[in-house]
């Protein structure tokens, strides 16, 4: 499958990508981009990546289907920044920060996130919180007169999340 | 008074009480009622968590709107993370289709979500339901010739078609709530950058937020104005980081906003957990006198 396209070859799309990504929310947009560039030239993470991470590029990566490139270990997907700048300046409203964490949610799916992502999902998932309650931070709390941290109703936020595939999930 | 139910997030209450301390404090004297929501858990942070399932993602986000819609509220929220949440998921479930799929989730818990609570972040909140005149006049001792270099983030301003507080290109509710408490705001050549938390990359970030903190050393301003928790770290101990590895002596304190808002309230420079800060805005001290005679 993995296939760097050689110039001679001619390019092949992988329609089982585009399919996967189409189905993700806002995952189908990129079919309106229209390679204007207006997304590059605010992007930080294209400036001070020399033009190594470049939002244009990615989302002619995704027209072509070029799925491999993008879907595997170490991606540069996680470069970007999440500032919106690019969901900003889209005349087309491809949103491509959006595309680009609808990638994001392909990776997850193959076990291809980094692992300080992993480590902030883990936390939410089992606390319900990004920082995990301690009686250091209800000490802390005490001492502005604030009460100590509420609990989270974990059994209802975990019947929320859904199977790796997305729907179904635990009834 | 006017009531808002307060959607507090988890960087704000665990990693920075003060600053929750300071929005209960401030609130109150412009006449904010707050109402806490019951249940509440993470927004879910708009970087990670959406990163792994987006359905998922707006499941739980539209479950802690429907707090607030069951009693009939708006809510407003101090994390510009937070408000990037739940701000988007109320313009995505406008689409009746995936509002339905999102229901579906809701309703293994017996909940629907309505749509019915509108999302401010805590400075558009100020700005439009109590007015820039009436925090200056909550202000007992105006931080006269106080330089503050303004820092927006991202998510407080962009996407603007869903965040609709002000123009990203020149936004002004910074500088105008800066400028109510009698202090000068400074618009830095790179104001615009991002604090680059979310990538995962070092050199970006990194580069970034030197050219970043370059351009606020050059304004001498007092301190950093900030409006996002998680900017706040990145210049605190970020700063720290960043001054090391370029080896430049940069050491401009960020202070987040309704810290400087209660001080200027007359809460003393002591009790608002600036010494925690690993950069302090000392130069806060000099207003104390003033009130304290």
């Amino acid at each position: 499958m993995a296939s760097q396209p050689d110039k001679n070859d001619v390019v092949r799309v992988d329609f089982a990508f585009k399919r996967e990504l189409a189905e993700k929310v806002e995952g189908d947009l990129a079919s309106y981009c229209y390679q204007c560039g207006a997304c590059v030239g605010d992007c930080p993470a294209t400036t001070y990546s020399d033009g190594a991470f470049n939002p244009r590029e990615i989302m002619l990566m995704v027209l072509y289907g070029l799925g491999d490139e993008l879907i595997r270990e170490g991606s540069i997907l996680w470069d970007c920044t999440n500032c919106y700048a690019c969901h900003e300046r889209c005349p087309q409203q491809v949103k491509p920060v959006e595309v680009i964490i609808s990638m994001k949610n392909m990776l997850a799916d193959r076990g291809f996130a980094p692992t300080s992502a992993e480590k902030v999902i883990k936390t939410f998932e089992e606390t319900g919180r990004t920082v995990p309650p301690n009686p250091a931070i209800d000490k802390q709390r005490a001492k502005f007169g604030l009460p100590p941290l509420p609990p989270v109703p974990m059994d209802e936020i975990s019947k929320l999340f859904g199977t790796a595939n997305g729907e179904g999930g635990a009834e | 008074m006017k009531k808002f139910a307060f959607f507090p997030g988890c960087l704000i209450p665990a990693r920075h009480p003060a600053m929750e301390f300071a929005i209960r404090a401030t609130l109150e004297n412009l006449e904010i009622e707050i109402v806490d929501l019951e249940g509440a858990s993470c927004c879910p942070d708009p970087i990670y968590f959406k990163s792994k399932d987006k359905v998922s993602w707006l499941a739980v986000a539209a479950r802690n709107l429907t707090l607030a819609e069951d009693l009939g509220l708006d809510i407003f929220t101090n994390c510009s993370g937070c408000t990037a949440t739940l701000s988007e998921t109320y313009h995505l479930l406008q689409d009746q289709e995936l509002r339905d799929r999102v229901n579906q989730r809701l309703a293994r818990i017996d909940r629907e979500y309505r749509g019915t609570s509108r999302v401010r972040h805590i400075a558009t909140l100020v700005r439009d339901e109590v007015g820039y005149d009436k925090v200056r006049e909550s202000v007992v001792r105006p931080l006269e010739g106080l330089k503050v270099a303004i820092h927006y983030g991202c998510h407080l301003l962009k996407p603007s078609r869903i965040m609709q507080v002000d123009n990203p290109d020149n936004p002004e509710v910074m500088e105008k709530l800066v400028e109510a408490l009698g202090a000068s705001p400074v618009r830095h050549r790179n104001w615009y950058l991002c604090c680059g938390k979310a990538c995962q990359d070092e050199q970006i970030p990194n580069q970034m937020m030197h050219d970043l903190l370059d351009s606020v050393r050059e304004e001498e301003a007092d301190v950093l104005g900030m409006i996002c928790p998680t900017c706040f770290g990145q210049f605190d101990h970020g700063q720290m980081k960043i001054a090391k590895l370029f080896e430049k002596d940069f050491s401009t304190p960020p202070v987040y906003y309704f810290q400087l808002l209660a001080f200027a309230q007359g809460v003393p420079y002591d009790k608002l957990g600036l010494e925690r800060q690993r950069f302090k805005p000392v130069a806060l001290q000099r207003f104390e006198e003033v009130v304290a005679g």
